[in-house]
């Protein structure tokens, strides 16, 4: 019986790993999509690391957990981090090209520009900075 | 062509994503199917109510305390109901499939339901809804909706209500 129970849980830790893995992939498809599209945000890359931040006018999360997270770390981290806001109702076509189908969407990008981290949902300000702070 | 879009409560469709996650994989590891079959009736009592099954949870118990907040959307209610039908066919072929001994399907059913459930709790994107707009795109009767605009098919909606 508790053997069986031990074969069915790591079963389905199996499976979970799996579809996280599927998830890391997906991932990893959007960061290359981002990298291929950064100069359609700034036509001369800045020394320092950027947050891309697609949000929209009426999204209740990105008001009351992503903006006050993203207002912390710029608080943190001053003129060493450039915030771009994206609203996507505003600028669809760069919410397409970089693959983002819901808000809010965060892209940790490195000084050379290269899209390192992204947040699908709702990121808080210490994973941010833990993100930031790896490049 | 515009649409007229209701105030869809996301959190309340996630609560009950979660229920339904939890709930067979906790029936996968114990080997219950008395336990997939009870997700399927409160599934299929939520299709019948045109509720989320486990959304009284959320409107009674999660909601009320604070656990988790309201993120209502404008959306179209009709494609997440055709998810929740869809899923209640699902897990009731299932939980026969292991009532009669067919254990490989039953479960592999049932796991099908979860991970779909766990795509559109944490990654937004709900395959029933897909379905409902794609169909919907052969003009079927029952399936007029069109997802909201700038939408892509089947993922949560990026604007929020209006209020």
């Amino acid at each position: 019986m508790n053997a069986d129970v031990l074969l069915r849980f790591g079963l389905a830790v199996v499976i979970i790993g799996l579809c996280l893995a599927a998830y890391w992939l997906l991932n990893q498809r959007l960061l290359l999509r981002a990298r291929n599209n950064i100069l359609t945000l700034f036509s001369k890359l800045p020394d320092k690391p950027v947050l891309v931040y697609f949000t929209t006018p009426d999204c209740a999360p990105c008001k009351t957990i992503q903006r006050p997270a993203i207002n912390q770390v710029s608080r943190v981290l001053g003129e060493d981090l450039e915030v771009v806001e994206i609203d996507a109702t505003e600028r669809p076509d760069l919410a397409k090209a970089w693959g983002v189908m819901s808000v809010p969407t965060t892209f940790v990008l490195d000084t050379r520009g290269e899209a390192r981290y992204v947040n699908n949902g709702v990121a808080r300000a210490e994973k941010l900075l833990e993100q930031i702070q790896t490049l | 062509m515009t649409q007229a879009l209701q105030k869809v409560d996301h959190s309340a469709l996630k609560a009950n994503q979660l229920f339904i996650i939890s709930f067979n994989v906790l029936a996968f590891i114990l080997n219950l199917p008395i336990l997939a079959a009870f997700v399927a009736l409160v599934m299929g009592i939520g299709s019948l109510l045109k509720v989320p099954g486990f959304g009284f949870v959320y409107k009674y118990v999660l909601k009320p305390r604070g656990w988790m907040k309201p993120d209502v959307l404008d959306d179209n209610p009709e494609p997440h109901r055709f998810a929740q039908f869809l899923g209640f066919l699902f897990m009731t072929a299932g939980s026969a499939a292991l009532f009669s001994g067919a254990t490989v399907l039953g479960w592999s059913l049932v796991w099908l339901v979860a991970v779909l459930a766990a795509l559109n709790a944490f990654g937004g994107f709900c395959v029933g809804c897909a379905v409902y707009y794609w169909l919907s795109r052969f003009q079927l009767p029952g399936f007029s909706k069109q997802p909201p605009a700038g939408t892509f098919p089947g993922m949560k909606p990026k604007v929020g209500a209006s209020q």
